[in-house]
């Protein structure tokens, strides 16, 4: 909308109290309002326990922009082909049905923090008491020279909900016999810590059956990484000879890559690709920077709330959040979700307020039946969310009990869904 | 049904003795409201309808929730996740879980 039509809609809007082009959404009723953007790991999980644990005192809208939410997680195991793609789909219709929650599939465009309302693409506002945002990452696409918006059909990063993924999985079945698979993860902070290696090992998997004299070369940003030990040790069980893995320090840094000739340059090297993954660097979802509450590239938040530290009336919840030692994946944006959602109850509805209480567990795929995990559990200090206490498979623990684990991360993919949408 | 009921509480009754608990309820300051919260830790994975990777809790006796949590806490349960969320319950939390899903449909 430009200006001169915001202008006319205001006018519009208050010459006329009944019959509005763009109506403000609203349910009527005197109750409190909570406004979540974002439907995710983050803000489903918000919205579901406001409204189901509020029992219908607190009014809760749900905008967000896409009718059915594809999981980030277990997508590396579509890729390898171990689900089917609709199998990580999720609708938002229970959300309304089971909890009254009011799903509005629209974009939040802006936030007006002093008036307490966001905009919508429609042009539509919806006015709050409280706000939560869990707008997930954006990619920043100019992190790496040569790559862009448009690069992304070349050389997906399929780093977000969405079919990227497929592309990528047609690019790695559809590769030439030994042809070479680059992988470029992306540098600290960034969604899914363990994902990129998770992604590594499921590109193995599927090449190892169908194209057993293809390679894969990672070009890491990074000297280190998520369960770096077990990943490399299942890579040289499973996949033998397969993957090479070249950290900062020995490739001198990625100084671009080339979608047209499928190249990654390095101060090393330049890899040639037949099929590259590039994952850039990330921020915050674009709608946390518009409501004011970022500091760089993310939202400081205080750690037994999830307030912003700069408004109040404004939580941020997933990746888009400073939360300190929590790595930024679905389970803890689900487990953030709660200590907020209880925190907005109290505050709107005088409810009992408990300490928060914060977990986190990241399964990842090695292979079939071969599964490990990394978890921990936090509790919100003064400044930032600290753990307590924490595990990592070990490398030595036997068959058996890694097809427990994988057996495990199906029960957790199955419940942290059921917890979002059910 | 009855007989397993029984054969439950005999087999509580006998951890109780062994571990010298009886004077010291499992059950003691349970807390409803802070078992709903604490029970958004648990519903991350496990959930109502199904067994399959991670079992369902939803109205188990809640004796033998707050005994397997102990169990976990105390390391004599394998399972990392499990022994990392019971490990950082305390008594009351322990009971106010047990109490919560105990109140839950199966
Ligand atoms: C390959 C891969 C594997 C992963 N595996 C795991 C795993 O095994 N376990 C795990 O715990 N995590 C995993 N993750 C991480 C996990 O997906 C994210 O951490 C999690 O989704 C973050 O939740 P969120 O609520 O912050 O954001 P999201 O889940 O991304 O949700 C954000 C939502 O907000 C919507 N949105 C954004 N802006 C707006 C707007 N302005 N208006 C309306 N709607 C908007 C988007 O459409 C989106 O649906 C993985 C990620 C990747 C990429």
């Amino acid at each position: 909308m430009n200006n001169l039509s915001r202008r006319s809609f205001v006018s519009f809007a208050l010459a006329s109290t009944s019959l509005l082009a763009m109506p403000a959404i609203s349910t009527g009723s005197a109750r409190p309002k909570v406004v979540v953007v974002g439907g995710g790991a983050g803000g489903a999980t918000a919205a579901r326990y406001i409204a189901k644990d509020s029992k219908g005192a607190i009014d809760v809208t749900l905008i967000e922009a896409s009718k059915h939410y594809y999981t980030c997680f277990y997508s590396n195991l579509y890729l390898g082909g171990f689900r089917d793609y609709d199998s990580i789909g999720h609708s938002y219709d229970n959300l309304s049905a089971n909890h009254g929650v009011n799903v509005v599939h629209d974009w939040a465009i802006s936030v007006d923090s002093s008036a307490r309302k966001v905009r919508l693409g429609s042009g539509a506002t919806v006015s709050y008491d409280r706000l939560v945002l869990s707008p997930g990452i954006d990619i920043k696409y100019d992190s790496i020279d040569g790559y862009s918006v448009e690069a992304q059909t070349k050389m997906p990063h399929a780093w977000k909900s969405g079919t990227q993924v497929k592309v990528l999985r047609d690019q790695v079945l559809n590769m030439p016999k030994g042809g070479t698979f680059a992988m470029v993860p992306p540098p600290n902070p960034y969604r899914c810590p363990p994902g990129p290696y998770e992604r590594i090992s499921m590109v193995a998997h599927i090449l190892k059956e169908k194209n057993p004299t293809a390679k894969i070369v990672v070009i890491d940003p990074k000297n280190k990484f998520s369960k770096q030990g077990l990943f490399m040790a299942g890579w040289e069980k499973h996949y033998p000879g397969m993957v090479e893995w070249i950290d900062n320090d020995t490739h001198g840094g990625i100084k671009n890559v080339n979608p047209e000739t499928m190249e990654i340059e390095t101060d090393l090297d330049t890899f040639k690709a037949d099929v590259a993954c590039v994952v850039p660097a990330q921020r915050a979802g674009a709608i946390a920077m518009n409501a004011g509450v970022t500091d760089g590239d993310w939202s400081p938040i205080v750690p037994a709330s999830m307030q912003t530290k700069a408004d109040g009336n404004i939580y941020v919840l997933g990746d888009a959040s400073v939360a300190s030692a929590m790595p930024k994946s679905g389970f803890s944006a689900n487990s953030q979700a709660k200590v907020a959602a209880n925190h907005i109850r109290g505050e709107l509805t005088d409810s009992r307020v408990f300490p928060a209480k914060f977990s986190n567990t990241c399964w990842s795929l090695v292979a079939t039946n071969d599964g490990i995990k990394v978890g921990a559990n936090y509790k919100a200090g003064e400044e930032k969310i600290e753990v307590v206490d924490k595990f990592v498979s070990k490398t030595d623990e036997g068959n058996a009990k890694r097809k427990k684990t994988y057996e495990e991360s199906i029960g957790w993919y199955n419940g942290i869904t059921t917890d979002m949408f059910s | 049904m009855v007989n397993i009921v029984f054969k439950f509480f005999i087999a509580i009754s006998c951890l109780l003795i062994f571990r010298g608990l009886l004077a010291e309820p499992l059950l003691d300051g349970a807390d409803f409201d802070y078992g709903e919260y604490l029970s958004g830790q648990c519903l991350t994975c496990h959930r109502n309808s199904s067994d399959e990777g991670i079992p369902a809790i939803n109205g188990a006796e809640a004796l033998y929730i707050a005994k397997k949590l102990i169990l976990y806490k105390n390391k004599e349960l394998e399972n990392e996740v499990m022994q990392l969320v019971a490990g950082a319950l305390d008594e009351e939390q322990i009971a106010s879980l047990a109490i919560y899903f105990n109140s839950l449909e199966k």
